[in-house]
């Protein structure tokens, strides 16, 4: 990157000098301007002009589109000692508060994203203007397992009151990292003036110029009276929903307590030490490679071939069961192209049309879409009995009855109706893609794109590549799976892929363990304090027994050893309800969680050993946007490694598996 | 049924400060269209009485139709400024005289009764897109000898004058210039620069900046110094950077209206319309445009050239300014010719400097109540003139 810096501009007026600071990375908006070293640097040397000159006032504003994306993730891992955290914070909150003791008004021109210490720097000024196009107005420090350590915990409160402090700096962060749009975050009461786009600067600076001349504009302080309630009540629901499994979050609740009632300085020493404790521990370490994780090496495409994709005008879904609905719904609003549905039975086709258009006027009604559009997009999607319907199609993708011979059965049938060089995907979950196409004329055509449940939700798609499968074909996958706004991970034609066979692994521990005395309760709860998000039982219930059970006997065939048959899981798949005893050996939440562990890396180690995906930060990433692992996990393998799991079950980290080319 | 024309008149004009073209200028990181955008919104601010939904059509003129000064600019600059998009718009090009033939267009729509209120201006921004640099020549002009060569270059029409007129020398174009420096300076110190640029920020490598001021401003510019320039068109020739202008980037925008909506709004209309007139002359002598135009005005309206009281004319060169005083009667230092300094010291953004040359002629009429009528002229490139004529409505 660029030398990040503060650049400082003279603009003239008729009552004085005014500072204008520009934070800006030299880079365009692609690459967000951070707060790093760099950055801090720069302010303290650009800083005694300030402190020292005729200034008449300050606006800080961004690079175009960009105000400041927050601290320097990438010197997060470097933060292995609590002194670093502490200094970190400190040097933040030195120079910042600096800012705030500046003697003439004080204006931070809020032109683009502006989310963790990006808000700090803008609370740190007297006033604040946000221009209307921002949508990144954000404290995400919790879901990245640390806390606002450059003052805001301190300041948001003393800003905007308790409760909204509390729903900012904690909930939202919870909440897949929700952010504020600008017209919410002056709602809220966080910002001056919303200013349009167009003018945003120089009318900025003119609020800028008025402050000076006029004096500060009036503000009410809010009443912090009710924050020791409301953080209780925060904090029982996040006991409720993290199990203990996070510290940041009630640690925030902590900080944004005590400001109701500290100085300012006793709070930002308070969140020195939190940092301090915070940053070099496990779940922000954790959480810091998980983002990265997503946000850098899942969008590269990791082994996806350069070839040029086909263009994809027309999709067929086969099948218009519940998978197959929702997976026409996805591709019909993303790719905006004719969707064609087929399946054996008339009022199956019906019902996924029906459904289909009803969510689009639901949208409509919501204002996602303006009826035109919505009625358009009804009308591009059709169904039929008839498999003639589907030719014409650039990509099928196949979402029938989960069983070999039936999904071989729809592929050959396609292959007669659709052209050859049609990609065809199924969307299997545990069968060989390679065998489903076995019998085709056209194999290399043929590829796997295994979405997750709820398709709307889940991030992502494991693209399973056969020996068989073409450049065009994989890269056709990839780049619809992008205009899908999914993330495509690169996995190796194995059962269970990397998400179902993972957690079909840890499932048969949990089986095991309630055969053998122990409770439901405890099963749950011997996940739930790694800090999933579901209770297995309720997974269990949402994927459904059947399912679940399918996917067993399908990895018990693969992995006998491995891969016992449950008993009480088939019993389940067959509508009971009763627990079907094997044996008396209860064993405590404790020993389940380290047996599913250990498991867990067991069958990782196996996977990566055999090549099914490149290398452990791929099952990490297929985890955290498959199965909702938490980005304080850390995805699933440095958790293990970082616990020793993996050396005590497989005699190494799982990060040092990696084998020079993928199975075949 | 008898149409009745309409006249019509100019309310207000306003520009950005004209910037260096290239890396160094301070437009070189800002878009072409921002900048019509923020003259726009200016004009707007400035006369509130005019709502822009009643505005019937926004006119601006690019040479480049390209890039950021591409997509029918006037419908771009409108939209992106926020006028409703009931408000149709389109792009004129006539070079050099492009903010001038949107102002005539506009007036023609009002003339017709099609519209009363045009908002017409110009932009350029010569550091995206350099003079030619998306033209691709016909052989035909040279292979023909339609044109001479030197016609594309409009400096090497310049020296072609010096050739045709050689009375007029180089000290005589370096005096110009050093007049139009001083004009300028002054004009900054007290008053037309002020009432007519809108500083705008502008994003630099440096930083966001202010842009208020034009950039080639050299008020100390002294006969010495110019004397010692070089002279890139042609080995000893006569035409500098100093007695030139500079390639520049900017924008301007003007409201014209009926006659009648003016005063049906209460508007403070500053000049009317009295003729316009283009004329063609050989390419390769563009500079010398302005005489036949200025010339074929006064025919067309029946004035003669001492009821004019103010000239505002480009200054690309300094000896196309000499050669339509030579070929005019008018003396070059004449305090009605370019009272406020021209293209010289301020830059000349190819299609968007005629509006400058009429918010400067409007505020002349201000200062000079007595003078009744006033004239913008100046050449465009592959030899044309043009020159608008206009009767002082603040005496």
């Amino acid at each position: 990157m660029g030398d990040t810096a503060f650049r400082l501009a003279r603009v003239a007026s008729a009552a004085g000098p005014l500072a204008l600071l520009t934070l800006d990375n030299g880079e365009d908006h692609t690459k967000p301007t951070v707060l790093g070293r760099s950055a801090l640097a720069s302010l303290e040397a650009v800083l005694p002009q300030l402190e020292t000159g005729d200034w008449i006032a300050l606006v800080v504003t961004g690079k175009p589109f960009i105000f400041a994306a927050g601290a320097d993730v990438d010197e997060f891992p470097r933060m292995t000692r609590p002194e670093l955290a502490r200094e970190g914070s400190r040097a933040g909150h030195e120079l910042f508060g600096r800012i705030r003791a500046l003697p003439y008004p004080t204006v931070a021109a809020i032109n683009g994203v502006c989310v963790g210490g990006g808000v700090e720097l803008a609370l740190h000024c007297d006033l604040r203007t946000l221009s209307s196009a921002v949508r990144h107005f954000a404290a995400p420090e919790c879901f990245l397992g640390i806390v606002p350590a450059w003052g805001g915990t301190q300041l948001v409160p003393r800003l905007v009151g308790a409760k909204t402090a509390i729903r900012f700096i904690v909930e939202n962060s919870m909440r897949q990292n929700r952010m504020l749009d600008a017209a919410r975050a002056h709602e809220l009461g966080f910002v001056d003036r919303l200013l349009e786009p167009v003018e945003f600067l120089d009318e900025s600076i003119a609020f800028a110029l008025e402050a000076a001349t006029e004096g500060l504009p009036e503000r009410r302080a809010p009443d912090l009276s009710d924050t020791a309630e409301l953080v209780a009540r925060a904090r029982a629901q996040l006991d409720d929903s993290l199990h203990g499994a996070a510290p940041a979050p009630l640690r925030a609740l902590d900080l944004i307590e005590g400001a109701a009632g500290w100085s300012i300085e006793r709070g930002y020493a308070a969140e020195e030490d939190a940092l301090a404790e915070l940053l070099p521990g496990h779940e922000a370490q954790a959480a810091v490679y998980s983002f990265g994780l997503v946000e850098r090496r899942a969008k590269r495409g990791v082994g996806i071939p350069a070839a040029e994709a086909r263009r994809v005008q027309r999709v067929g879904i086969a099948g218009a069961g519940l998978m197959a609905t929702q997976l026409a719904t996805l591709c019909l609003r993303r790719l905006e192209v004719p969707i064609v549905l087929r399946d054996l039975d008339e009022a199956v086709v019906e019902g996924a049309l029906e459904s289909i258009r009803g969510e689009l006027g639901g949208l409509a009604a919501k204002g996602r879409y303006d009826e035109g559009k919505a009625r358009f997009l009804g009308s591009l999607v059709s169904g039929s009995t008839d498999l003639e319907a589907l030719a014409g199609c650039d990509l099928v993708i196949e979402a029938v009855w989960e069983q070999l011979e039936v999904k071989q059965g729809v592929f050959a049938e396609l292959e007669a109706v659709v052209s050859p060089a049609c990609v065809l995907a199924t969307n299997t979950s545990s069968l060989s893609v390679t065998e489903i196409g076995a019998g085709l004329e056209h194999p290399e055509r043929v590829v796997g794109m295994h979405f997750f449940n709820p398709v709307a939700v889940m991030p992502l798609v494991e693209l399973v590549r056969t020996s068989a499968t073409d450049d065009v074909t994989l890269r056709t996958a990839w780049e619809t799976t992008k205009a899908l706004r999914k993330t495509g991970v690169l996995v190796q034609d194995a059962p269970g892929f990397v998400v179902n066979r993972v957690l079909t692994r840890m499932t048969t521990v949990l089986m095991d363990a309630l055969e053998h005395g122990n409770t439901t309760e405890e099963t749950d709860e011997a996940i739930l304090r790694l800090g999933l998000p579901m209770a297995p039982s309720v997974l269990l219930q949402v994927v459904g027994p059947r399912v679940s059970n399918h996917v067993l006997e399908t990895m018990h065939e693969a992995y006998p050893d491995r891969f016992p048959l449950s008993p009480t899981l088939a019993a389940f798949a067959a509508g009971s309800e009763e627990i079907v005893l094997v044996g008396e050996r209860r064993r405590s939440v404790e020993e389940i969680t380290n047996a599913a562990l250990e498991a867990m890396a067991d069958e990782i180690r196996h996977l990566l050993e055999e090549g099914v995906v490149a290398e452990a930060a791929d099952v990490d990433t297929c985890l955290l946007l498959g199965a909702g692992f938490p980005f304080f996990l850390g995805g699933i393998t440095k958790h293990l490694d970082q616990k020793g799991v993996s050396s005590r079950v497989a005699g190494r980290p799982l990060a040092q598996i990696r084998i020079a080319a993928p199975a075949a | 049924m008898a149409r009745e024309l309409r006249e019509v008149v100019y309310i207000d004009g306003v520009r950005t400060a004209f910037g260096k073209a290239g890396p160094s200028g301070a437009f070189w990181r800002t878009r072409a269209d921002d900048m019509g955008v923020k003259a726009v919104r200016e004009l707007l601010r400035r006369n509130p009485a005019i709502e822009p939904e009643r505005i019937g059509d926004v006119i601006m003129a690019a040479t480049a139709q390209v890039g950021d000064q591409g997509l029918t600019l006037g419908r771009d600059v409108a939209l992106l400024a926020g006028i409703p998009h009931t408000v149709p718009g389109f792009a004129v090009d006539r070079m050099c005289a492009g903010a001038l033939t949107a102002v005539t267009a506009g007036a023609g729509e009002i003339a017709m009764g099609a519209t009363d209120v045009v908002l017409a201006g110009g932009v350029e921004h010569m550091g995206h897109h350099p003079m030619g640099a998306d033209v691709d020549f016909n052989p035909r002009f040279v292979a023909e000898r339609l044109v001479d060569a030197s016609a594309v270059t409009m400096g090497a029409t310049a020296e072609n004058l010096h050739d045709r007129f050689p009375q007029l020398t180089k000290e005589d174009a370096d005096a110009f210039a050093v007049q139009s420096q001083r004009r300028a300076a002054a004009a900054w110190e007290n008053g037309v620069m002020r009432e007519t640029v809108v500083p705008m920020s502008v994003f630099t490598d440096e930083g966001w900046r202010m842009a208020d001021r034009d950039e080639f401003l050299r008020p100390d510019t002294t006969m010495e110094a110019l004397a010692g320039l070089r002279t890139p068109f042609r080995a000893g020739g006569r035409v500098t950077a100093g007695n030139s202008a500079g390639l520049t980037d900017g924008a301007t925008a003007c409201f014209l209206t009926s006659e009648r909506t003016a005063s049906e709004l209460a508007l403070e209309p500053k000049m009317r319309l009295a003729g316009f007139a283009f004329a063609g002359v050989e390419p390769e002598l563009m500079g010398l445009g302005p005489v036949p135009a200025t010339r074929k005005v006064l025919e067309q309206t029946g004035i003669s050239l001492d009821e004019i009281g103010l000239f505002e004319l480009n200054e690309p060169f300094a000896v196309q300014v000499l050669t339509w005083c030579d070929g005019m009667g008018v003396a070059p230092d004449d305090e009605r010719l370019n009272p406020y300094g021209g293209a010289i010291a301020c830059g000349h953004p190819l299609a968007a400097t005629g509006v400058r040359l009429m918010a400067q002629l409007a505020y002349g009429f201000g200062e000079r109540p007595r003078a009744r009528y006033g004239l913008t002229a100046l050449c465009v490139g592959m030899g044309m003139g043009a020159a608008l004529l206009w009767e002082n409505l603040r005496g």
